[in-house]
């Protein structure tokens, strides 16, 4: 009985293999409907194998006779070598572009200037907070009129206690704890300074002060409304200043050009308004 | 003879979407230049696309597949401007070798000591003292008009040759007309109706109008703020379109040079044609900042922008150079048009169905 599969070796199918890849499928025309499909095979730049199919169709036009002539016409210059057809170094088919249509001009413009238009519109850029200039604060020029505009709010907030809501809500600034009118919080009554009661802080004072050599020292210019004279927990020395808080500003004033510079105890005293800030 | 009103078989070398519907066509891209265009025009019957380039050779194709007919060599500079009669049998070219060559377009056999010369021989040239700008023939093409450019210590000159009977002797023969320009140089040339008169644009936006029997100036505008690039006629030669510098585009009429309409975009318009089908107007232009590349960077970003003749609307764009559009021109049946850019491409491009369809809502 003769065998269906032919006998091969192995050897003889590992060079049919190579055969294909070297090998390419014979190029074809069909004509089929009116069109005429070329296929035609060839190794493309990175040695694979591709496969071009051109699709061709027949028309039929009615061309003058110049126009017929000027067909016959030799190339000359540069495509005197040239064969019959485009020549592919000098004429290629490009992509696919189609023509947008508008229905108004609206579109275009708001593509092609928005981008510049947001440039040109500071509003939501760039704002100084001193100022409200087209300008970083960093790079205000009118530094002076920012500390100006500082201060005048600093001394309305000490003026004007009842409308410091209203003050607080136009300027959304963070106002220090003891300028909050409102919101002041009497919890320790000894850190509170309160601004109805002028203070005065005396500084440079020797350890073994007390409160009595204090009030003693104070005393003559005037009613005090509260003496405050930290120490230290372990020793009860006193940590070297002290603030008093007399009832009027005149007392105040008079106490520190009276006691400022002042010797006491083998020191010379500091006198002087206690600011604001802690 | 067999040709006389013969049926021409041709195999388009086309690609068609077989399972579409409507047929798509692709643009030609024509690379035969290897700088900028300058100048590209189509011949009467429009199967003849003729351009020039700042390289030395001008180039003929064939419009229906954009096969290369030939170039044009024996220039020695950036060829500017280019011209062909309406029989396709002279071609006139102008560049900056100070130089205008009148080739033959015809001559398929010439025997000369037994020798075949075939077409694109040089007729003659005429040397002049500068970079000639402009040229064109006249509509009988009996005459020519060129430009040349201001240069030291000369002024720009327009002169008008007669090209009947040209030959050797080309070189020699004196124009029949040569007008002084005193203003800024001619940037684009052309003929008036009946060619009884010559129209230039200029570097500085004027529009003069010159007597061709006496040379002298009837007419002169200054629509423009900016220099005239391109200035084309319609296919009638009623009137004609004027791009500019100044980023619009202005139709004029052609005998009183009045503005009719203008054409506004945000770029220098270089060139504009008129459709001889449709009331529509090309404008083709460049300079403008680069955009962000988000589209394919296979398809070039400036485009050919379309606007209807009398709305002065912007309907339509057509993207696809690579570079600013230095040159545009509609095919004489209106069906397609072509346009040379800066980066030397010639894109040949038919019109979609959509593009027949399309109707201005008013």
């Amino acid at each position: 009985m003769p065998s269906i599969f032919p006998l091969t070796s192995w050897a003889d199918e590992t060079e049919a293999e190579e055969k294909e890849k070297t090998h390419l499928p014979p190029s074809s025309e069909v004509i089929q409907n009116g069109f005429k499909i070329q296929t035609e095979f060839r190794f493309n730049n990175d040695g694979k194998k591709e496969k071009i199919v051109r699709i061709y169709k027949r028309e039929q036009r009615m061309i003058l006779t110049s126009v017929i002539k000027r067909r016959l016409w030799k190339k000359f210059g540069d495509s005197i070598h040239d064969k019959n057809g485009p020549n592919p170094a000098n004429t290629f088919l490009g992509e696919d572009t189609e023509m947008i249509f508008f229905t108004s001009n609206e579109n275009i413009n708001n593509s092609e200037e928005n981008i510049f238009d947001k440039l040109k519109n500071h509003n939501s850029f760039v704002k100084c907070r001193n100022c409200n200039g087209d300008h970083w604060t960093l790079l205000c020029l009118h530094k002076n009129v920012k500390n100006k505009l500082k201060l005048e709010e600093n001394e309305s907030a000490q003026l004007d206690t009842g409308n410091s809501d209203e003050k607080i809500k136009t300027h959304n600034k963070y106002i220090v704890p003891n300028l909050r009118g409102f919101n002041s919080k009497k919890i320790d009554s000894f850190n509170n300074k309160g601004f109805d009661s002028l203070a005065i802080r005396i500084s440079n004072l020797s350890p073994n002060t007390t409160d009595h050599d204090l009030e003693e020292l104070v005393k003559p210019f005037g009613p005090i409304s509260k003496l405050y004279l930290p120490k230290y927990k372990n020793n009860g020395l006193c940590k070297g200043f002290a603030f008093i808080h007399f009832k009027s500003k005149l007392d105040a004033h008079a106490a520190i050009k009276a006691l400022d510079k002042h010797g006491y105890d083998h020191l010379i005293l500091q006198v002087d308004w206690s600011t604001s800030t802690n | 003879m067999q040709n006389e009103r013969s049926l021409e078989k041709h195999l388009h070398y086309v690609a068609k979407n077989i399972d579409s519907n409507f047929i798509k066509m692709k643009p030609i891209l024509l690379l035969g230049h290897e700088r900028a265009l300058t100048q590209i025009k189509y011949n009467r019957e429009g199967d003849l696309l003729f351009s020039s380039a700042k390289d030395l050779r001008p180039n003929v194709w064939y419009s229906l597949n954009g096969e290369r007919l030939g170039t044009f060599n024996g220039h020695c500079g950036a060829v500017w401007c280019i011209d062909v009669d309406w029989e396709t049998t002279r071609f006139i070219s102008g560049a900056a070798d100070n130089s205008l060559r009148l080739w033959d377009c015809a001559t398929v056999f010439m025997l000369i000591e037994n020798s075949i010369i075939c077409v694109g021989v040089e007729i003659g040239q005429l040397s002049v003292k500068s970079a000639v700008r402009t040229c064109v023939f006249s509509y009988s093409a009996n005459m020519a008009v060129y430009s040349t450019d201001a240069t030291y210590g000369l002024d720009c000159e327009i002169c008008v040759i007669d090209v009947r009977n040209a030959d050797d002797s080309f070189s020699n023969t004196s124009p029949i007309l040569r007008m002084q320009v005193k203003g800024s140089k001619v940037t684009s040339t052309i003929w008036g109706p009946l060619d009884k008169t010559i129209i230039t644009g200029h570097d500085d936006g004027t529009i003069t109008q010159w007597d061709t029997t006496t040379g002298r100036i009837i007419h002169s505008v200054k629509d423009h703020k900016g220099a005239i690039n391109d200035l084309q006629k319609n296919s009638d030669g009623t009137m004609f379109v004027s791009a500019s510098k100044d980023c619009s585009a202005k139709l004029f009429d052609i005998e009183d040079l009045s503005v009719l309409k203008t054409y506004q975009t945000e770029r220098p318009v270089n060139s504009a044609s008129i459709s001889p089908l449709y009331d529509h107007v090309a404008l083709g232009g460049g300079q403008e900042a680069m955009e962000v590349t988000t589209t394919s960077t296979r398809v070039g970003k400036f485009d050919a922008r379309f606007f209807h003749l009398v709305f002065e609307e912007e309907f339509a764009r057509v993207k696809g150079h690579f570079g600013p559009i230095n040159t545009l021109a509609f095919h004489p049946d209106g069906k397609s048009f072509s346009s040379g850019g800066e980066d030397g491409f010639v894109r040949l491009q038919s019109f979609d169905q959509s593009y027949f369809d399309y109707k201005f809502d008013y």
